[in-house]
């Protein structure tokens, strides 16, 4: 948690082994490069770049997301891969954490997919694209309009012809 | 694109400048999409596809519906009698949905619709059907109601046993499974009701064995029995045989009560469960079934066997 979160400004020397993100919304996080670097593959090639001096820019991720994602990186990067007589151990810290993180509003999931896909943090997206795929099962139509806030735009004339294709599926 | 995403934050859902809700759902790219119904099943795909128009073209990705095919998706395919044709996964997947004969017609293969897990039909031929080369007792005939080339016709005999095998690496993982007789009764068919007819599943340590009948059972809810005998019009012989006997002893009524009985198929087959098993990871070998009558021996006639069905146990 130390280095997370807002600082003043991108300008101040690099500290040894960090590296600067920039949410989408302009906040600046300082967070441990070879954490990120090891869970997303979009920040360890901006790395690769030569980004690793400079704010990397992640316009499509808000703050609450990154700070999130962040959180994700750094736990998996520290017990992740965990080896030797801790693995059990580190493996059930692990799954509580996803399921806590897992746990947050229906917004905010959907932030998060919509990071985890930008940051390209597989195991981040498989964790939260479950978790709705979970909310998903097992609803009719009707519900799952009502659960995700998606109203019917098909005219209907297409809601028919795509319903006459699925019928089978609708009881 | 961020700019727009924000200011309906900041307004709340449902105020998308496009009129339409947009949840956080509905403005996820497509291959996110994607991935959540990937994680779902073929049912809730569809019913996703439904939803909105923004889900429809995830709905039928080829990145879902490769996910929901068989992992030995590929294998299935070479085996095919006749090979098939489709322009898409999702296209492929129904396809795959009604049965297709594999194995140089030894088996068909299909999938359950909902769940996407694999059912064969292993056909008479592949089949252990004892005395079956000799013509007086069996007979290999054409049916035109059969998927496969020919049905075997029980003609006459006392020593009824019919057995087949599957590998249960074919089979899917995880999985609740009933293997089940597929036939029909001749109009002369009589002795498929022994009490001691048994069927037997076994799949590595676990057996399990069943007393089955292979004709109406007359002696209790006959409502019941017209409707299973619907496509037979042939059992008043039957009926007679067994209302003779309704004072038999009290051991044969419970034994007769306990049986497992037949019933109709949608494709106008008969069909019997023989057993269930539960396939773990498929490391456990092949799966035995088989059904037999071989203590009575009294003798046996009409059964019209179109194969073994072995399909999730819903």
């Amino acid at each position: 948690m130390a280095t997370t979160g807002a600082s003043d400004g991108a300008s101040a020397a690099k500290k040894e082994g960090l590296v600067t993100l920039m949410s989408g919304d302009g906040e600046i996080f300082e967070v441990e490069a070879a954490a990120v670097a090891a869970l997303s593959v979009t920040i360890r090639h901006a790395i690769e770049e030569g980004f690793g001096d400079r704010p990397i820019p992640l316009p499509i991720v808000g703050a609450r997301a990154l700070a999130l994602a962040v959180e994700y990186c750094r736990k998996h990067h520290s017990l992740g891969g965990g080896a030797g007589e801790d693995s059990a151990a580190y493996d059930d810290e692990l799954r509580a954490f996803d399921h806590n993180l897992a746990k947050v509003d229906r917004d905010t999931l959907f932030d998060l997919i919509e990071a985890a896909n930008y940051l390209e943090i597989e195991g981040l997206l498989n964790l939260m694209c479950r978790t709705v795929a979970e909310m998903m099962k097992g609803k009719s139509v009707e519900e799952l309009r009502r659960t995700f806030d998606v109203s019917n735009d098909y005219t209907p004339e297409e809601e028919e012809e795509v319903r006459r294709e699925v019928s089978w599926a609708l009881d | 694109m961020e700019g727009r995403r924000r200011k309906m934050t900041e307004e709340g859902e449902g105020e998308g400048d496009d009129g339409a809700g947009i949840g956080g759902f509905a403005r996820l790219p497509e291959e996110c999409v994607a991935r959540v119904l990937a994680f779902t099943t073929p049912r809730d795909t569809c019913r996703a596809g439904l939803v909105s128009a923004a889900f429809l073209s995830a709905a039928a990705s080829d990145a879902v519906w490769a996910n929901f095919l068989p992992p030995d998706c590929a294998q299935i395919l070479s085996r095919a009698v006749r090979p098939l044709e489709y322009s898409s996964k999702k296209e492929l997947y129904f396809r795959l949905c009604d049965p297709i004969l594999v194995d140089d017609g030894g088996m068909s293969f299909h999938m359950e619709r909902s769940t996407g897990k694999k059912c064969y039909m292993i056909s008479q031929r592949t089949m252990s059907i004892i005395w079956s080369d000799h013509p007086q007792y069996w007979r290999r005939i054409h049916h035109p109601e059969s998927r496969f080339a020919e049905v075997a016709e029980l003609l006459s005999v006392c020593w009824l046993h019919i057995g087949g095998t599957i590998d249960s690496q074919l089979l899917s993982h995880r999985t609740t499974y009933a293997a089940y007789l597929v036939f029909k009764l001749a109009p002369d068919s009589y002795g498929l009701n022994s009490t001691s007819q048994f069927a037997s599943v076994k799949l590595g340590a676990y057996a399990l064995e069943n007393s089955v009948s292979l004709q109406p059972d007359n002696n209790e809810d006959d409502s019941d029995d017209d409707d299973n005998g619907g496509g037979d019009d042939d059992n008043d012989s039957e009926l007679e045989d067994d209302n003779e006997s309704k004072d038999a002893d009290e051991d044969d009524e419970e034994a007769r009560r306990k049986k497992v009985k037949m019933c109709l198929r949608e494709d106008g087959w008969l069909e019997v469960e023989l057993g269930e098993f539960y396939n773990d990871e498929g490391d456990e070998g092949e799966v035995e079934i088989k059904l037999y009558e071989t203590t009575e021996l009294h003798w046996k006639r009409g059964l019209i066997i179109q194969g073994l069905d072995i399909r999730p146990k819903l």
